[in-house]
């Protein structure tokens, strides 16, 4: 009998398997691509932790991507790097509570402008006290850890979201969140208390950007301001979750892993065209696909597995 | 400070504010009328100012007769994808929340089409032309004649956009469906009129917005983001979904911005744009001007 | 169990409520009338920490709960339902119920025992068929019935019914009457409810308050109610039939 704990375990399991034993069957280049996509999961199953899940949408999520690569540059190689990488996604989740606590005091519309407007922001401060710092706008880290030890935190990162997505769906906490998607004000007439529970997403999902986001600085040994803050990563993200489902946990791998097909074949050649494409994927894939691909296709799968095993859903 | 670098600065606030202006009155009219927020906002202004540049430097157009082709466009443009993208998703959605992010999503998806779109034809390169650089003096202040222009027409169109939604029949009726679209439905307003009317009016606004702003700065695809935010914290500071609000906050951010930015730098202008925002949304989430400046 | 002393509320320059004085007794059903626009639903709104009060305070089981969020007076437990109902759409009427089991006063912790306890307020009201199906598809008195389910669920001492009566058919009446009968007697719930539908609340309440403009105009029985010369002005013209 299929149970639906096996039905996710099993090929989580067996995916993480093969990633790791990765790095000895193909080149580095492979491996990079690789790593460049657990990437994208990482990131994305945090967007979806919070902005799927309760419905608030996060527009500047690349924020906490950059201030993990900030947090990194500034103490590399003085800290080992766990440590730092681990310490990049604590503060960053730090930083989300202290601003989650004006945040969440206010409306949906408000939080979307203000994640919106939060990255530039952020950006025009480091890239301020950059300057009065130390005169120039980059920092280069040098002596990073080898290609193998970087895509191994990466995938454990990913590894981790993709766990942690899926316990907060499936608890109590989920449920409470799930409810204030639905209705926020029925919501806490039942004793749901919506800010906390806002609140604490919104901390949880910027954890994994900022460790992300260090392990990135090193993997390019180089940061600035205007790619550690990137808008477009936010962008690629929400594509990806919307495009795989933004309420499912398999939605992020999906969306990453199809979206970095998308870019690998016209990234280099035509970014442009890569990001218009992305543009339209997006409004089409609202039009007619707003649950994104996951979850019509989960139904028909458990639907199938209960019936072969004879057992209700 | 001597009067006139007061006086000029304080020019600088009202051109810049008259701008901002005309760009959260835009951005409010779909927000209040339909609740959905237009994050390609900057994106239309960017293309209004493009197509004034291309207009100025291939044909030799002004930029001030130009403006009424630009802002013919931009209304197209706007009753375009009111009608093929908004439409439906609105028919087909099931819920005020899921609507509210849907179109949060196709508006995102727009802004990423257009400025990669304008970055292909036009390169990333910064353009800018000159036009109408001679200076008058006002007051004992040096302006230039362009500036003047932008100040001039800004303040009228506004002007115009206040008399339109306080004394006729159609401002009425936008302000109804604002109000209580409930209401406003029994007593006969025709709700999909008004969309496409509100849509149209916002794409041309951003365009006027963005024909002005060519006059006097440069322009990339990417100066559409900037101009967007600008707008949502403009219609915080006037209250969402109270056009009127956000003539005045408009004006008040522009002065707030060109005071601060005198005092400080440059580079501080977003800080400062900022701030003030995180500060009336702890302070005053209604806005300023709260509500029932109608 | 429910002291409201001198509730004033003004919402934008107009007064909703002006010094609203009223007790709810424990396990009696206690009722609210007035025209449209008394203020019934502001109350309502007051009550449960939605709005807070312009001035005076509200107090539950002894303890002034005036200002606070609505979460918090829920799990001492205060519930309300809503006018307009207000189901979690896309989730199942089982899982609607269950957020009750696990966020009210009781908090459970384990899901599965969350959804058994739900399965059981869904007999008690007659949801039992329609467990599995998405609350969107269901009809308006089903729709009444989850509102109350899920109410339910938090394990109240006291709810506030918020025109439960409103667009049933006079047969749905009856039956929502009955419940409400239930709710009060069989499971001990104090109950206030706002209604326009007479017979309803004449049938059911122990006591009755009328609000005219924000004002209470009278308080009593059914029949001292319905004997009132203030209320009868107030209703002039509407149907007052017992």
């Amino acid at each position: 009998m299929v149970s639906r704990r096996g039905l996710v375990t099993g090929p989580f399991g067996i995916a993480l398997l093969v990633l790791a034993l990765l790095p000895r069957w193909t080149s580095d280049y492979h491996v990079s691509v690789v790593l460049d996509v657990l990437m994208w999961v990482a990131v994305t199953e945090s967007w979806i932790i919070l902005s799927g899940y309760t419905g608030y949408i996060s527009l500047g999520h690349s924020a906490f991507f950059g201030l993990g690569a900030y947090i990194m540059a500034m103490t590399w190689p003085q800290l080992p790097f766990l440590l730092g990488i681990v310490l990049a996604g604590v503060l960053s989740s730090v930083f989300a509570l202290t601003i989650g606590l004006v945040v969440f005091r206010v409306r949906g519309p408000y939080f979307v402008i203000l994640t919106l407007g939060l990255t530039e922001f952020i950006l025009h401060v480091v890239v301020n006290l950059e300057i009065k710092l130390g005169g120039t706008v980059g920092r280069i880290l040098m002596s990073a850890p080898s290609l193998a030890t970087l895509y191994y935190a990466m995938l454990a990162t990913a590894a981790a979201a993709v766990v942690t997505a899926y316990v907060v769906k499936n608890s109590r906490f989920g449920a409470g969140l799930f409810s204030l998607k639905e209705d926020e004000k029925a919501a806490s007439a039942l004793g749901v208390n919506t800010t906390l529970q806002k609140w604490a997403a919104y901390g949880i999902s910027a954890f994994f950007p900022g460790v992300v986001g260090a392990i990135m600085a090193l993997r390019h040994s180089y940061i600035d301001p205007y790619n550690a803050f990137d808008p477009m990563v936010s962008f690629q993200v929400i594509v990806m979750a919307f495009l795989g489902g933004m309420e499912e946990v398999e939605g992020a791998v999906v969306g990453a892993v199809l979206l970095t097909l998308v870019s690998e074949a016209l990234w280099a050649s035509y970014p442009y065209y890569y990001m218009i494409i992305l543009g339209v994927i997006m409004i089409v894939t609202v039009k007619f696909m707003p649950l994104g691909l996951v979850a019509p296709f989960k139904g028909r799968l458990l639907a199938r597995a209960a019936d072969g095993s004879g057992a209700g859903a | 400070m001597d009067l006139t670098r007061i006086l000029q600065v304080l020019f600088s606030g009202l051109i810049i504010g008259g701008i901002y202006a005309l760009i959260a009155v835009g951005l409010n009219m779909i927000y209040g009328t339909m609740r959905l927020l237009n994050i390609a906002h900057g994106e239309v202004i960017m293309l209004g100012a493009y197509v004034t540049f291309w207009l100025y430097t291939l044909y030799g157009i002004s930029p001030l007769v130009s403006v009424v082709a630009v802002m013919g466009l931009s209304a197209a443009l706007g009753a375009l994808i009111c009608r093929w993208i908004f439409f439906p998703v609105i028919s087909t959605s099931k819920s005020v929340a899921v609507l509210e992010s849907n179109s949060l999503l196709i508006f995102y998806g727009l802004s990423i089409i257009f400025t990669n779109i304008s970055s292909l034809l036009w390169t990333t390169d910064a353009r800018g032309y000159s036009y109408l650089t001679e200076v008058v003096h006002v007051l004992g202040v040096p302006l230039m004649k362009n500036r003047l222009w932008a100040l001039g027409l800004s303040f009228f169109v506004c002007v115009f956009f206040y008399v339109l939604l306080q004394k006729t029949m159609l401002g009425k009726a936008i302000r109804a469906l604002i109000q209580d679209k409930d209401a406003s439905l029994l007593v006969g307003v025709n709700p999909d009129a008004i969309y496409y009317f509100s849509f149209s009016m916002s794409f041309a606004l951003a365009g006027l917005a963005g024909c002005l702003l060519s006059m006097f700065y440069e322009m990339t695809p990417f100066m559409g983001m900037p101009y967007t935010i600008t707008a949502f914290i403009v219609i915080v500071l006037g209250g969402l979904g109270n056009v009127l609000g956000s003539l005045l906050g408009g004006i008040l951010l522009g002065l707030v911005e060109t005071v601060g930015v005198s005092l400080t730098s440059p580079g501080w202008r977003p800080i400062l744009s900022y701030a003030l925002f995180i500060l009336i949304i702890v302070l005053r989430p209604r806005g300023i001007f709260g509500k029932g400046v109608y | 169990m429910l002291e409201l002393l001198r509730i004033s509320k003004i919402f934008g320059g107009v007064q909703a409520l002006v010094d609203v004085d009223f007790n709810v007794k424990k396990g009696e059903i206690a009722g609210l009338i007035g025209a449209n626009g008394a203020g019934k639903t502001t109350l309502f709104s007051v009550i449960p920490g939605f709005h807070a009060p312009t001035a005076g305070s509200v107090h539950f089981k002894g303890e002034n709960v005036t200002g606070w969020k609505p979460y918090e007076i829920c799990r001492k437990g205060l519930v309300r339902t809503f006018q307009v109902v207000r189901p979690f759409p896309r989730m199942t009427v089982l899982r609607n119920v269950a957020i009750g089991k696990l966020y009210g006063k009781v908090r459970l912790r384990d899901e599965k025992r969350a959804e058994r306890e739900a399965y059981e307020i869904l007999e008690f009201v007659g949801l039992v068929h329609k467990a599995h199906v998405a609350a969107a598809g269901l009809t308006m008195a089903d729709r009444k019935r989850l509102e109350l389910a899920r109410s339910l669920a938090t394990e109240p001492e006291l709810l506030l019914l918020d025109e439960v009566l409103a667009g049933l058919t006079p047969a749905e009446t009856v039956e929502a009457m009955n419940l409400v009968r239930e709710i009060n007697q069989r499971l001990g719930i104090t109950i206030f409810m706002v209604e326009h539908v007479m017979k309803a609340v004449v049938g059911l309440c122990d006591r009755i308050m009328a609000l005219h403009y924000g004002c209470k105009i009278a308080e009593g029985t059914p029949r001292e109610i319905a004997g009132n010369p203030a209320v009868i002005e107030a209703y002039l013209g509407e149907e007052l039939e017992i």
